[in-house]
């Protein structure tokens, strides 16, 4: 079942400024949680190393992304691809950028899919973690620019 | 000494002193030389393209030997013979996953190494990219064909026909009432062996033959497919089986992975290979049963309550790979009215793939889906009508005196007594009782109810009926093979063509072979377990389909009188009497035969000394005379008409009739049994224990389906009950005290009259099925899935999202 969050929140830079931060993987991809490396491809393909963890499952997991669609200054979707021990996971981030007084609105979407015997064997942790991770992730996007 | 009838003796069984003392031999005991380990890589997804496969890390982890792609092996094999006509025909079958996943848990590679640990570490550096499709979960869903999961068959239909007999039109014309039920669902569990699949395999370089010690539960059959999968005269293919701890028809579908371990051993220079399952490996992508759905049934009833017609439209999911299917697509059918008298029957059959595991046969296999949809339909139709259930029953039943039975499709019931096995059961229940004391509990607005489940456990199958399916395919009729001898120390030896997995067939064979020589069970030794190159086998050997008491003791009876004939005309020679004169029993030094007018009398090691290393006193026309005597039993079946899908499918109709009583807690809407009985009607019962076990074995299992397994996907295809902690398969914790009773009615159709049993009918499922509808019978529900725990009968109570009456069922009364 696929875990879909969204939200909105606002900054003071414009959105020409916030879509350059955005579609920067090496800014974006340092904002994840448990960062570790990241290793740029091409314009729009990196891989970052993040440190994951469901109950006793830890690891690390190299995550392909992909900047899906970038259309300057509105709108940036990052797709993604990765795995951990004992299962697969997808995700999408996209945000959209309005023009907003003093700054930029910021409508995020997630969604992330995990498939594979970590369902089965931790599901029920799956949802409060990627909670978790996702609040991490749009608190550190609001303080980097802020 | 006295012959003796040790044929329906109570006698332990001879396994009993290995297998309860930990010193069977399983195949994982197995330990050889040079042996290495092998470990799938599965995949996470249960559809997706296959993008990128990388192998080079894993290759490069000190200890690994080799690794296997599906691409690597595509080009060495043929894809796995399809049983089934086009387009299941044009479904590409290899045991690796080549361009696409579709299931969770397919291997897409496999790594070999020096030890399982190091094949484990290595599994987790493979590299895998996929791109994800939408999965198919539901056969109903499937057959839009939205996503398709094979695009060579262009279709996700994997087989459909039509079987039709009587004359509908007129029964529904004429009926009293029609009771409409819109749809009803069979769920999809497993029978959970506590030894998982286990191969070792061995592609020696030397001589070019394959070698498999294994757990495979039907070799005769697998060989087949590896054959022309592997390219590989079959005669060249080895396969050995000794203790089995349990299949229930699970393990005939492990072939794929025999073959993944054949051609790693060929890749890793002839050295054997053992790959021993995980539970969780067993539960995502070993073989679940078949799940069915029931749409648009129509049923036809009298004044009286007597059903004349039904007509349903049901839909089979065999998950992602047909394998052993579309077989299950007929064999249904060789119990088509199931206990009852209707003549007119309409069911329009269909199967599809799905993402989910392939299905494989499962005890009761195909049948069970089909006796359940009946005894709901009955139930249902006695709820509907008021009219108690057993007496619905009563008034439907094949009556004893029209055996042998033939139903409308051809298939001959050879004996039965329902109405007397209802009386055992309602006798050892107390039912009257228990009628009260429900009263008494429903005044107190408690939710208890009484159910009665009849059904037919078919056993020794016709393969005739996969003619009906494809007719093209090379199968027909039923057989299996014996050899009895003595050998070279007079000892009586007999080995057989089945594979068991806790039947006790060296027990009844030796029973039946101490009968024929009149000698003690004890001084006959039955070889343990399957091997091609005993060379007893046939087409068909193996076990499964409730057969061995028929085929395999058959095959043995036939076996051990080809030897007596011969011990007879070669003591009448070395005795010089004639053969009449000559009688089998024992003397001082053990077994002998003896000359009745002289008192002369010659040991088993006499007369096979004579044979195997004295030869030379044998005079010409006894020269035939090899005490080795090998014997095919054949099952008298024709082949059945294809076209109008008629025919004698199975030799023998056990029968197991269940009583129950549950109650649901109101507090927590658990159900839970209140008392069991379990009724059996295996025609002669050859060994009572074994019999008694297999029966309680197989209340186990059905009870454990009813109420607790059940194999549950999420939306993307994951399997959530991948663990046992989330199966949850039963336990002796989880059993209800069962009462057993038993009835024969001789089969006319086995020498011994015995029928083949040990399915059970899956019982428990229409029993539980039946007793919760009456304890639900007043809040309006209708029990429609044949898996019912707290959570659903929460959600149907409280929640009214399921099962409500006003949604499922109609009835039409007619002046």
């Amino acid at each position: 079942m696929p875990i879909k969050l969204s939200g909105e929140f606002e900054v003071r830079k414009t959105p020409d400024e916030v879509y350059e931060f955005l579609t920067d993987p090496a800014k974006f991809a340092p904002l994840l949680p448990d960062f570790e490396s990241i290793t740029v491809e091409d314009a729009s393909h990196f891989v970052v190393r993040v440190k994951l963890g469901v109950s006793h499952i830890k690891g690390t997991a190299a995550v392909k992304m992909e900047l899906a669609q970038a259309e300057r200054p509105s709108r940036a979707q990052y797709k993604g691809q990765g795995a951990i021990a004992g299962g697969h996971f997808s995700l999408v981030a996209a945000f959209d950028l309005l023009a907003a007084v003093g700054g930029t609105k910021v409508n995020w979407q997630g969604e992330a899919q995990i498939f594979g015997r970590l369902i089965s064997l931790a599901g029920g942790l799956v949802e409060p973690l990627a909670k978790k991770n996702i609040k991490k992730l749009i608190d550190a996007l609001q303080g980097a620019l802020t | 000494m006295e012959p003796k009838n040790w044929v329906g003796k109570p006698l332990p069984r001879k396994e009993e002193n290995r297998l309860l003392r930990g010193r069977g031999k399983f195949a994982d005991d197995i330990k050889m030389r040079e042996m290495l380990y092998l470990r799938f890589v599965r995949s996470p997804y249960a559809h997706a393209r296959l993008l990128h496969l990388k192998l080079s890390s894993a290759e490069a982890l000190s200890g690994v030997i080799c690794t296997l792609s599906g691409r690597e092996i595509e080009p060495l094999t043929q894809p796995f013979i399809e049983i089934g006509p086009e387009p299941c025909a044009k479904i590409r079958d290899y045991p690796l996953a080549i361009d696409k996943v579709r299931y969770q848990g397919e291997p897409v590679a496999a790594i070999v190494a020096e030890s399982p640990q190091i094949a484990d570490d290595a599994a987790e550096l493979v590299e895998v990219e996929y791109d994800p499709l939408e999965p198919v979960l539901d056969a109903e869903q499937a057959l839009s064909d939205g996503s398709i999961l094979h695009e060579s068959a262009g279709t996700n239909r994997v087989w459909n026909g039509i079987f039709e007999y009587g004359d509908l039109e007129s029964a529904f014309r004429d009926a009293a009432y029609v009771v409409t039920i819109d749809r009803m669902h069979f769920h999809r569990f497993s029978s959970t062996p506590l030894e998982n699949n286990v191969v070792i395999a061995q592609w020696d370089s030397k001589d070019d033959h394959l070698y498999y010690s294994c757990n495979n539960s039907f070799p005769s059959f697998a060989i087949q497919f590896l054959a022309a999968h592997l390219q590989l005269h079959i005669d060249k293919i080895r396969v050995q089986t000794a203790d089995i701890g349990g299949s229930f028809g699970i393990k005939i579908t492990n072939y794929p992975q025999m073959a993944v371990c054949a051609l790693a051993s060929k890749k890793a220079g002839g050295r054997p290979i053992k790959w021993v399952e995980t539970r969780s490996e067993h539960m995502t992508s070993s073989a679940h049963g078949n799940e069915r759905t029931f749409r648009d049934t129509r049923v036809a009833l009298d004044k009286d309550g007597v059903i004349t017609a039904i007509s349903s439209r049901h839909i089979d999911d065999c998950g992602a790979y047909p394998r052993y299917e579309p077989l299950g697509c007929v064999i249904w059918s060789q119990v088509l009215p199931g206990v009852y008298r209707v003549k007119n029957l309409r069911i329009d059959f269909t199967q599809a793939v799905t993402n989910k595991c392939p299905v494989g046969p499962n005890r009761g296999y195909s049948r069970m889906q089909h006796l359940w949809f009946l005894e709901r339909v009955t139930d249902i139709c006695a709820h509907q009508l008021g009219i108690a259930p057993d007496q619905m029953r009563l008034r439907n039943y094949i009556r004893p005196e029209e055996f042998p039975y033939t139903t409308p499709n051809g298939c001959v019931y050879d004996s039965g007594n329902y109405p007397r096995m209802l009386a055992l059961a309602k006798d050892l229940l107390d039912w009257d009782s228990w009628t009260k004391k429900r009263h008494e509990a429903r005044s107190q607005g408690r939710w208890v109810g009484m159910g009665v489940g009849t059904t037919l456990d078919s056993g020794t199958n016709n393969f005739g009926q996969s003619q009906i399916v494809n007719p093209d395919a090379p199968f027909s009729g039923n057989s299996q093979g014996a050899n009895c001898k003595l050998d070279i120390y007079g000892e009586v030896v007999v080995a057989v063509g089945s594979c068991p997995q806790g039947q006790g067939h060296e027990t009844t064979a030796a029973q039946v072979v101490a009968d024929v020589l009149n000698i003690s069970p004890e001084l006959v030794s039955v070889r343990t377990g399957f091997d091609t190159e005993r060379n007893v086998h046939t087409g068909f050997s193996g076990t499964y389909a409730s057969q061995f008491a028929v085929s395999g003791l058959s095959a043995v009876h036939g076996a051990a009188q080809k030897l007596r004939a011969e011990m007879r005309r070669l003591a009448a020679f070395v005795l010089k009497t004639n053969e009449d004169d000559v009688e089998f029993g024992a003397g001082p030094q053990g077994p002998e035969l003896r000359a009745k007018s002289t008192g002369q009398a010659i040991s088993y090691w006499g007369l096979a000394n004579i044979v195997n290393v004295n030869s030379a006193l044998l005079p010409p026309e006894l020269h035939d005379i090899t005490l080795n005597c090998r014997f095919v039993w054949r099952a008298p079946f024709k082949v059945p008409d294809k076209q109008k899908k008629f025919g004698n499918l199975t030799l023998t109709y056990a029968a197991q009739l269940h009583a129950a009583v549950v109650e649901i807690e109101r507090d927590t809407f658990v159900p839970r049994i209140l008392a069991y009985v379990a009724v059996d009607d295996c025609g002669m019962v050859i060994n009572p224990p074994i019999v008694e076990g297999q029966v309680y074995g197989a209340t186990a299992h059905g009870i454990g389906a009813a109420l607790m397994e059940n194999c549950v996907y999420d939306a993307a295809g994951n399997m959530l009950t991948s663990t046992f902690s989330d199966y949850t398969p039963i336990t002796a914790l989880n059993m209800p005290r069962i009462q057993y009773g038993h009835i024969e009615t001789p089969s006319p159709h086995s020498y011994s009259g015995a029928k083949g049993m040990g399915e059970g009918g899956a019982a428990p499922l229409h029993t539980i099925s039946a007793a919760l509808q009456d304890a639900l019978s007043g809040e309006g529900i209708v029990i429609a899935d044949s898996f019912n725990n707290g959570d659903t009968l929460f959600r149907a109570i409280v929640g009214k999202q399921i099962y409500q009456a006003a949604h499922i069922v109609s009835l039409e009364r007619r002046s």
